[in-house]
């Protein structure tokens, strides 16, 4: 399977069809994934395909604009790059994505806390309400040998929102401020954002200040807010921002939250037409307009 | 604490509500003065992060008002703000901020009369509401 997905990276770079391949090899520790970017025919031995692939690539995108790439990417990857084409950030056809039918990624945080070995290993909790192995959008399909026979859990997606929608302002303004306390603004949940591209971002611009850049309880709470309405429309919840967090702040349940409304609000769902105009850049003569007085 | 009034900021588009918070005074209607008025060419000029900014840095609340579906110099302006806050109204009440201290209205030029009403209303619910102890602001 993956002799496959090497014999297809070579026939790409071979044939001038795309100048880099971003992927996955393996890690200095020979367990976990790390991404790569091949450029040479002979390097495409690394390239490996497995659940310890977990990071979303098309991160990487951004920093190749104008050249030719080729990009190993899950059915959530995907969503992503759908993304970012309707936000006219990529071109259609400066793209060859590889598709990987994806059974579900492993769960990175728990296995660093243990020795257990995949098989063993739970799903990550993103993977478990999702039935979509198949990326919507490719232009090869690595087909996955064994069916590993994808079923999506039942388990409601938005059980974790439903939670904390149930509890009171007041409980929901101390359980936030609590969790955005620990934040010690790396940016690491920008930074691995596929959806996070502009050249200045609003945390970091002194003109004007938007909010205090130093941690603490005005900047802290002010920089997740604005990272998460930022995301509005946009976000596909491959979860990057969650698992990269050091300090473990669940910002999955803060994007989904904007996700579940919008799809409420406006039927909405991010990362699935990239013919689509992305949610904010339209409008319909029919949105609720209950709240406004 | 009982001397606590609060204050709201209010982001005003040019052509209607404008227009209309300044019928109110020429036809010397009295409302409470807690509202500091900003001027916005539109309601879809508004950012999010203007909201939350006032409310970070020590506003109680902040009201949106701008011209009626239909009715914006821009023709589209407002649907565009409508769909950008229905989000954001939501969002603020999951994080835990009380929907009083975010509000949107429609007033038109001629509506000087509602204009009046609704700041009256507004700064009722907001004293309601209490201060505002968002950003780790321990006073009122």
């Amino acid at each position: 399977m993956a002799e496959d997905l090497k014999n297809k990276a070579r026939e790409l770079l071979r044939a001038r069809q795309v100048d880099l391949v971003i992927g996955y090899k393996r890690a200095s520790d020979g367990i976990a994934a790390a991404p790569c970017f091949i450029d040479i025919e002979g390097d495409a031995d690394k390239l490996i395909w497995d659940a310890y692939c977990v990071y979303n690539l098309s991160v990487y995108l951004k920093d190749f604009r104008g050249k030719k790439i080729g990009i190993i990417a899950k059915a959530c990857d995907v969503k992503s790059i759908i993304v970012l084409l309707q936000e006219n950030q990529l071109k259609r056809e400066d793209l060859f994505i590889i598709g990987v039918e994806c059974p579900g990624v492993i769960d990175e945080k728990r296995l660093c806390f243990s020795d257990r070995q995949y098989q063993e290993v739970d799903r990550a909790i993103k993977c478990r309400p999702c039935a979509s192995a198949v990326p919507l959008l490719y232009d090869w399909l690595l087909k996955e040998k064994e069916k590993m026979g994808k079923v999506s859990e039942d388990h409601d997606k938005y059980d974790s929102v439903r939670k904390l929608e149930a509890k009171s302002l007041a409980e929901r303004l101390k359980f936030w401020e609590g969790e955005f306390s620990r934040c010690i603004r790396c940016y690491a949940c920008r930074q691995v954002c596929p959806m996070c591209y502009c050249p200045k971002c609003v945390a970091d611009q002194a003109m004007p200040a938007w909010f205090p850049k130093a941690t603490g309880d005005k900047g802290n709470f002010s920089w997740n807010v604005t990272r998460a309405i930022h995301l509005a429309g946009r976000c596909i919840d491959c979860g990057e921002c969650e698992r990269a967090c050091p300090v473990g702040i669940p910002l999955r349940d803060i994007n989904k939250k904007i996700e579940k409304d919008v799809k409420e609000l406006f039927n909405y769902e991010a990362g699935l037409n990239a013919e689509r105009k992305p949610l904010l850049s339209c409008f319909d003569k029919t949105d609720p307009a209950d709240f406004i007085r | 604490m009982k001397d606590w009034e609060p204050k709201i900021v209010g982001f005003l588009c040019n052509w209607c509500s404008y227009a209309g918070a300044d019928l109110a005074g020429t036809l010397r209607i009295e409302y409470p003065p807690n509202i500091k008025i900003i001027r916005v060419p539109c309601s879809g000029r508004v950012n999010p992060l203007f909201v939350l900014k006032c409310l970070m840095d020590g506003a109680d609340g902040v009201l949106i008002s701008g011209c009626h579906i239909g009715d914006c110099h821009y023709s589209e302006g407002n649907f565009y703000a409508r769909r950008r806050f229905a989000i954001l109204k939501r969002f603020f009440e999951y994080l835990g901020i009380d929907p009083r201290r975010f509000q949107m209205s429609w007033v038109s030029a001629s509506e000087g009369d509602k204009w009046a009403k609704l700041i009256k209303v507004l700064v009722e619910e907001i004293k309601q509401a209490g201060p505002n102890k968002l950003g780790g602001r321990k006073d009122g």
